[in-house]
């Protein structure tokens, strides 16, 4: 059974330690919120969507979150709101809901190993700084990448992340 | 009776569907008559009920029960009520067992019909194999003396003394502050109506203090209580004020020529005081005070007093007092923004507290009534209020202060605005809880003034060059983050425990809840009780709480103690500690854990052993389990008793 078959979000974050019923909406993580400054994110609205419905699977804020964990720190009532974020978005990803950027980023991890991959620029920047034009990563080490993929299939990431632009 | 054998009765409560909802009542009963001494069993709907007690009584006439078991509810509250049935039906009350099948099997496996029942019969077999060997108790009484304690002379702590006078009992009155008065002689206007503090609570000053059966002893501290119900010996420290309160006129002159100017903690340190001063203008004794902490020893005081009443050279003074009852109405703080410079207390001059702010709002205040900014002594125009500072955050404290903290909001925002209506008021607040009679009244005419309320906790509080606090917050409402300018700040700082109440919690031997503030013996059924016979707890003592609360708890305390003074003795439980002398080696460890100084030895070399106060004894049996050599029992929870129930908590008859 994956977590996608919860039909209730704040019961899925129960089962991963998470309590966010005791919310009281007071504003705080939203107010704190870095990211919110830039975006339309709202934290409380998506503390209380989680409790009340699945819609916040679908709601584009909830990529919007950097986890930058001030929310968490800041909560008066200890909830672990990014924590809780984190936990949403893995389940909306297994409903296959994820952002194009997201899916994209995460492709790239499955491709090169790596969530930005090193380009030709970098390469000659380390060149002309008397480096090797390859870091000590799976970059060097094509064997080291296949492994790599291996466990990310194996965990069936690829699956998660495969598949049309939302 | 005691060698009778035993004819036990076992009475199961259904308590509506509290209990028969979730187990089966019937087969508990039935189990009950198939163990041993077990003649008559019944199931009532109600056990407490007068039909339920009927039916215990009827059992005890019919089936001649010596014994009864009643499976229901918690000791707590019921007890007394089955131990008093027993009684009037001939049954001695320590022959009565109680046997807690909700708490511990309806409510905790209410999804489990089979085990709540199983477990049931389990408790049951134990309370009857305890309850063949109880024994008959006697209950004895001791003399009330008809003197009264009250400690705190706050609002609460004066009612109950102005009731106890008025009721004709001699009352001592002991403040550990200058005057009588407490917090609300601090207070500019109150609550939901409005009116002046000090207009109203200045009359119930003087009325404490006209009362001839009422002996204030302020700037004292009560030190030490030994005793128990009706007989307790206190010890009250009368701290010196370095002048003769008997000559001393309060007129003042002492404070006129003091040159020593230090802040005024009644003006919560706006303002200043003298070293020598009068603590406010409607102090209750209107009497001077020395600071010698601050007096620089120039003697201008002395030089300046026509009644010569100084005196440098006084000493503390301990006097003993016995009395019967006591009232705790120690009352409480204001939580504290400083430590952890919330919301930028501290850090930035523009962001005050609500007790602050009371004293600037006040006529006799520090600024003459009109409301200025600490920065610049300039009056604000915009001014926000923010709720629950230090409540409702588990990182500072759990609890609401009992909309205590949202209505003094809404009070000053309001009175404010009718002062000067040019200023803007904006109050931050998550919920607002306006719960008593006249406090909606009172928010709606706040928000009808152009009091704005935004729904939010604030995030972030900065402070601009002119002085002014920014307020960042999430509108709630709205869904959107807004900054507000304000040209001052004042929290709406909640109500924490007294700092003096855990010295005071361990003189009296009264417990705290885990919010810091006094425990009541019940929260809703004895509210002014408290665990130790004979002291009762009025206001902010036990909890957050208004003026009208605090004086209705003062008038209880007053009512609960006089129903031992009028009565003159009060009933002492038949459960105590018993010595066997024979196995006692009199190494005193007894006398030295008993919380409550129950053992004392007596005699000397040969001849020495321990000597029991039984009307001490609460039955806590702290003597029993330290006693190393087995002499001590406790009555009614005697080795064999207990043991009884520990062999057969698998089955019938275990050993």
């Amino acid at each position: 059974m994956t977590k996608s078959n919860k039909s209730n979000i704040s019961d899925a974050l129960k089962d991963a330690g998470i309590e966010i019923l005791t919310c009281l909406q007071c504003g705080t993580c939203s107010g704190s919120c870095p990211s919110g400054r830039y975006t339309g994110m709202i934290t409380r609205k998506l503390v209380r969507m989680a409790r009340v419905s699945t819609d916040v699977l679908h709601d584009p804020d909830l990529w919007m979150c950097t986890t930058c964990y001030t929310c968490q720190e800041r909560c008066p009532r200890e909830i672990k709101i990014t924590d809780a974020i984190l936990a949403i978005r893995a389940i909306a990803v297994h409903e296959g809901i994820m952002l194009p950027e997201h899916r994209k980023v995460s492709q790239l991890v499955l491709e090169h190993g790596h969530a930005v991959p090193i380009n030709d620029a970098v390469k000659e920047k380390r060149e002309h700084l008397g480096m090797e034009a390859l870091p000590e990563t799976v970059h060097k080490y094509p064997d080291a990448l296949a492994d790599v993929q291996t466990l990310l299939e194996s965990c069936g990431f690829d699956k998660l992340v495969a598949g049309a632009q939302e | 009776m005691e060698n009778e054998e035993p004819r036990i009765g076992v009475f199961v409560c259904e308590c509506g569907v509290n209990i028969g909802g979730y187990l089966d009542t019937q087969a508990v009963a039935d189990y009950a008559l198939t163990l041993p001494n077990v003649v008559h069993t019944k199931v009532n709907k109600f056990t407490c009920a007068d039909s339920g007690q009927a039916e215990i009584q009827a059992g005890i006439k019919e089936h001649n029960l010596n014994r009864v078991v009643v499976a229901s509810c918690t000791p707590r509250t019921h007890e007394p009520t089955f131990r008093a049935c027993c009684k009037e039906a001939g049954v001695n009350p320590y022959q009565f067992e109680f046997v807690n099948i909700r708490d511990q099997c309806s409510w905790i496996h209410m999804w489990d019909w089979e085990g709540a029942t199983a477990k049931a019969k389990d408790l049951v077999r134990m309370g009857v194999a305890r309850s063949r060997l109880l024994e008959p108790l006697d209950e004895s009484s001791v003399p009330v003396d008809q003197n009264v304690l009250v400690i705190g002379a706050g609002v609460a702590g004066m009612q109950a003394a102005i009731d106890f006078g008025d009721m004709g009992y001699n009352v001592y009155l002991v403040e550990k502050g200058p005057s009588i008065g407490g917090r609300m002689a601090r207070f500019d206007k109150v609550f939901p109506t409005n009116d002046c503090s000090i207009c109203i609570l200045g009359p119930k000053m003087v009325e404490v203090a006209r009362n001839k059966n009422i002996n204030i002893m302020s700037y004292s501290e009560v030190t030490d209580v030994d005793g128990f119900v009706g007989n307790f010996e206190v010890t009250v420290l009368h701290k010196p004020r370095y002048l003769d309160t008997d000559i001393c006129t309060g007129c003042g002159a002492c404070q006129e020529v003091c040159p020593v100017e230090l802040p005024s903690e009644f003006n919560e340190n706006f303002g200043i005081r003298k070293a020598i001063y009068i603590p406010f203008p409607q102090a209750v004794p209107m009497r001077a005070v020395l600071d010698k902490d601050n007096c620089i020893g120039c003697k201008a005081c002395e030089k300046a007093c026509e009644a010569g009443a100084i005196r440098y050279d006084q000493e503390p003074i301990y006097e003993k007092l016995k009395v019967g009852v006591i009232t705790v109405a120690v009352g409480m703080d204001a939580f504290d923004p400083l430590p952890h410079n919330n919301y930028g207390y501290g850090l930035y001059d523009n962001v005050i507290t609500t007790m602050e702010f009371e004293r600037l709002l006040n006529a006799a205040g520090p600024t003459g009534g009109h409301v200025v900014r600490p920065s610049d002594a300039v009056e604000p125009i915009t001014v926000g209020f923010i709720n629950c500072v230090g409540s409702r955050d588990v990182n500072e404290n759990i609890y609401c202060s009992g909309g205590v903290c949202c209505m003094f909001s809404i009070k000053n925002a309001q009175l404010l605005k009718e002062k000067r209506p040019e200023t803007n008021h904006y109050i931050f607040y998550m919920d607002i809880r306006s719960t008593m009679r006249g406090f909606e009244e009172a928010y709606n005419r706040a928000r009808d003034l152009g009091v704005k309320f935004i729904r939010g906790k604030p995030v972030e509080i900065t402070e601009k060059e002119n002085g002014n606090i920014v307020v960042r917050v999430e509108d709630t409402l709205k869904g959107e983050i807004v900054n507000v300018e304000l040209d001052l700040l004042v929290l709406g700082t909640g109500l924490v425990p007294n700092e003096g109440i855990s010295e005071m919690g361990s003189i009296l031997k009264l417990p705290r809840s885990a919010d810091g503030f006094l425990t009541e013996l019940h929260p809703k059924l004895a509210p002014v009780d408290t665990t130790t016979d004979g002291v009762f707890v009025a206001g902010c003592a036990a909890g957050p709480r208004d003026i009208a609360y605090a004086t209705a708890h003062g008038s209880a305390t007053a009512g609960r103690a006089t129903r031992l003074l009028s009565v003159g003795s009060a009933p002492i439980m038949g459960i105590t500690a018993r010595i066997d002398e024979d196995k006692c080696v009199v190494c005193g460890v007894c006398v030295d854990k008993c919380p409550y100084g129950v053992f004392e030895i007596v005699g000397t070399n040969g001849d020495r052993r321990i000597n029991v106060v039984e009307a001490l004894c609460k039955g806590c049996g702290t003597c029993v389990t330290a006693c190393p050599t087995g002499a001590l029992e406790q009555s009614h929870f005697k080795n064999d008793q207990v043991l009884a129930q520990v062999r057969n908590v698998f089955q019938y008859g275990g050993e």
